[in-house]
């Protein structure tokens, strides 16, 4: 009976950390007043080497202007499969986007940093918007963009 | 004592099979080789759209021709995302495949997510 007992904490131990590899984390994204219509917004992870290693949103759903998300579709090549399930609609000026997401844990501390591309018709293109390193002490942390973006934040 | 062994034996499997599933999705590049199980699911998200190519690129002014279903204004300067004449020109013969939104098709298997929850937007 011992046995049994210790052999399915043992294997209980195991498991769990595999279940556990992923947490809920809120990005959350506010747009200044520019003055013009909807902004597409891709917000996408390069790994420490600064190669692009996934999408994590995409606010804009017509991909003949993605090529304006000029950073990221370099990157893809525009690929839809790189967003299929991760996309909404642009998002208005003076708005907030939050989107929250089951991240791998393997994503923080490791070197990977989130961006955001911005893009407003009839307005410049705005590729890497922000760039914020996805690190646990940089959580809850404010970081203002370049011309669209007021803030960005992450939270865990 | 066969019954230990046996549980042993399928709780060893599990932890093995959820390990290895997990260390393949987040330790490997997205487009490494070396990555055996989410690789499978990495090639299904590619094989699904069917891009088609587009007949709006040869730089011609009358593209900009709303009237005709087959034309619309991609070569525009700047790209009109919200604006009503771009709402009605996504007739069949498009070149251009839309992403499948949120909540229809599951997140691509680049890694970055868990096997968790859907992501949950909200604009205010």
């Amino acid at each position: 009976m011992k046995s049994i007992v210790a052999a399915l904490a043992l294997t209980t131990a195991l498991t769990l950390p595999g279940l556990a590899m992923a947490r809920p984390v809120t990005l959350t994204t506010t747009l200044n007043n520019y003055g013009g219509d909807g902004a597409y917004l891709v917000l996408y992870v390069t790994d420490a080497q600064g190669a692009y290693a996934g999408s994590l949103w995409m606010a804009g759903g017509k991909s003949k202007y993605y090529q304006h998300l000029s950073d990221w579709y370099r990157a893809t090549s525009g690929d839809p499969a790189q967003i299929n399930g991760i996309s909404g609609a642009s998002v208005g000026a003076g708005r907030t986007l939050r989107i929250t997401l089951d991240l791998a844990d393997a994503l923080f501390d490791a070197g990977y940093t989130v961006h955001v591309d911005a893009a407003v018709e009839n307005m410049r293109d705005s590729p890497n918007e922000i760039a914020v390193p996805l690190t646990t002490k940089g959580a809850g942390t404010p970081v203002g963009g370049r011309r669209y973006v007021a803030s960005f934040t992450f939270e865990m | 004592m066969k019954k230990t062994i046996a549980i042993l034996a399928a709780t060893t499997a599990l932890a093995a099979a959820i390990g290895l599933s997990a260390w393949s999705a987040v330790s490997a590049e997205p487009d490494a080789e070396a990555r055996p199980i989410a690789a499978a699911f990495a090639d299904g998200q590619e094989a699904f759209p069917l891009v088609l190519v587009s007949d709006d690129d040869d730089g011609e002014e009358s593209d900009d021709d709303d009237k005709d279903d087959d034309k619309d204004d991609e070569d525009d300067e700047r790209p009109k995302r919200s604006g009503d004449d771009d709402d009605d020109d996504d007739g069949a013969g498009r070149g251009a495949v839309n992403p499948a939104p949120a909540g229809s098709v599951t997140p691509p298997q680049n890694g970055l997510f868990g096997n968790g929850a859907a992501p949950q937007v909200q604009v205010n």
